[in-house]
């Protein structure tokens, strides 16, 4: 097994952008991620290799901490997202760069959250296909097609006239 | 509606492009727009503020420092709880069960049991038999036996055994006398001596020699029902009751039945003499001569069951067998090993009975709690999921 430190190198990152995608709110991802991270501590000999890599049972911890957080927003007060200061400044810069990203960013924000979710965990977290499914407790047929279909929306939204 | 989920070659090289552009490795041309996409998501992957990464380095350093949340327990310790509460569930129930059965065995034992030392203790009192007699079962035949005839329970002569006026009981005692093989002809002695001293009967005897067990005497005896207690207890000093069984039939209704067509009869011949005395013709007095002596012999008929049945009443039957036995002097003496052995087997088919109840409540409850957590376990996953649907 991997060493909890290890983990925590590889995987800090990834789980953060993830769950921030998810939240699209900076100060819960950052309380969920640290959440995910002490919960995964405590439970830490509990992780069965046989069930998924260590890096799919961290994000189904960060998932689960995410929608925890997501269903405790929901009965509170609706979220409104926080306008992310880069995208501010991509559209200050005008460059062509600056402006995919922006485009690709209000595309990612335009998914369900249900896609949004999937492309996160694909893109910002980078697992397989075998990996995703352990996350989603789905097939692993399942889940390519999921991240499939939401792939082709995204590619969609970016290409669609603004 | 159920969606397909197979891809098509084509998305799942879409896929493996993507894979692709995500491990860094270049990607076929016509897929270069998958490779893009994936560099402009990643760059705009959120960034981990130095707050939040200062936050974790410092959790994996030294562990979480103040608890934002208790200490969870494993899920998989929380699993084994309830099957783990239903053994111990069942394990209770299974002892209760036993322990209610292990009365009632007890008692069992007295009541069916074929052995016993002298000095067990009688459970089968003269009191709780005639509790049995008690009810009007006419014709019923009650049945008992005792393993351990305890000479304090023989002393007792209630007066179940004593017929009542208003009942005749009929009894009948079976009695097995271990003894030392060198002892046999001895205690048969014994067994005459006593008869006489309770003023009974032998009706028949015998005895059979044998050099290797000792041989064995048999007797057949009639026993005043008064004094029958009495007779078995004195009876049951002159050897090792290995076994005893009593008869108990209940003759009332034969008798009271006997006593009527006594009465009946003996009013027909009140009549007949009457109808004698007012007779008038020869015919008439041949007739009622005739009819006299039908009526006195069941006169006659009637009189012999009402004495063989209060003879079966007033004497009670012991049958007494006195048997040769090598092992008789270790009878109610040491604790043996076969003894030991023996106490070892029913110590284990108790444990085994206990394991087999608690097994037959511990599996439904087993079953029942992991339903319930499976079914806590998808509602719960359901309620998560629900976050992402849209409001």
């Amino acid at each position: 097994m991997q060493s909890f430190d290890a983990l925590y190198r590889d995987s800090a990152r990834d789980l953060y952008a993830y769950v921030r995608t998810l939240l699209r709110d900076d100060a819960s991802a950052e309380d969920v991620t640290a959440l995910a991270f002490e919960r995964a501590y405590r439970q830490r000999t509990a992780f069965d290799a046989r069930r998924g890599s260590q890096r799919a049972w961290l994000f189904a911890i960060g998932r689960n901490a995410a929608l925890d957080e997501l269903r405790r927003r929901r009965r509170a007060a609706p979220l409104i997202a926080d306008v992310p200061d880069e995208q501010v400044l991509a559209l200050d810069e005008q460059a062509e760069q600056s402006l995919r990203r922006a485009t690709v960013r209000v595309a990612l924000d335009g998914l369900a959250a249900r896609e949004r979710e999937l492309v996160a965990l694909k893109f910002h977290g980078g697992l397989t296909n075998a990996e995703l499914a352990a996350v989603l407790g789905t097939s692993e047929s399942n889940a390519g097609t999921r991240v499939h279909r939401a792939v082709k929306k995204l590619r969609e939204a970016c290409n669609a006239p603004s | 509606m159920r969606r397909r989920e197979h891809l098509t070659p084509e998305e799942a090289r879409e896929l493996e492009a993507i894979d692709l552009a995500l491990a860094g490795e270049p990607v076929d041309d016509d897929l270069r727009e998958l490779d893009d996409l994936v560099h402009e998501v990643r760059a705009t992957a959120p960034e981990m503020s130095p707050a939040l990464a200062a936050r974790l380095e410092r959790l994996v350093e030294h562990g979480p420092e103040s608890a934002t949340e208790p200490v969870q327990p494993r899920r998989s310790r929380r699993w084994v709880l309830v099957p783990a509460a239903g053994t111990v569930a069942a394990a209770v129930v299974a002892l209760v069960i036993v322990l209610s059965n292990g009365n009632g065995d007890s008692s069992d034992a007295v009541i069916h049991g074929m052995s016993g030392g002298k000095d067990a203790p009688a459970r089968a009192t003269p009191g709780s038999a005639a509790a049995d007699e008690s009810a009007p079962t006419s014709g019923r035949r009650a049945q008992r036996s005792q393993s351990a005839p305890a000479p304090a329970a023989s002393s007792r002569s209630g007066p179940a055994f004593t017929p009542q006026s208003a009942r005749k009981v009929e009894r009948s005692v079976f009695l097995v006398l271990a003894t030392p093989k060198d002892k046999v002809e001895s205690t048969a002695d014994d067994v005459v001596q006593t008869v006489d001293r309770f003023r009974g009967i032998v009706a028949r005897s015998s005895v059979a020699a044998d050099d290797r067990s000792g041989g064995e005497a048999t007797f057949d005896l009639r026993i005043p029902t008064s004094r029958v207690e009495e007779a078995l207890g004195a009876l049951s000093k002159l050897g090792h009751v290995a076994e005893r069984r009593q008869d108990l039939r209940d003759i009332t209704a034969s008798f009271s039945s006997t006593q009527e067509r006594l009465d009946e009869a003996r009013a027909e011949r009140r009549a007949l003499l009457r109808a004698l005395g007012n007779a008038t013709t020869q015919a008439r007095i041949e007739s009622i001569r005739t009819r006299l002596r039908l009526v006195r012999a069941q006169i006659a008929s009637a009189k012999g069951q009402m004495a063989s049945l209060q003879r079966r009443a007033n004497y009670s039957r012991v049958s007494v067998i006195v048997r040769g036995n090598s092992k008789a002097e270790q009878v109610g003496g040491t604790w043996s090993p076969g003894d030991a052995a023996g106490d070892a087997l029913r110590v284990l088919e108790v444990i085994a009975g206990i394991a087999l109840i608690a097994l037959a409540v511990a599996i439904p409850l087993a079953l029942l709690g992991a339903a319930i957590l499976f079914g806590a376990r998808v509602t719960r996953t359901r309620r998560r999921e629900s976050a992402l649907d849209p409001t």
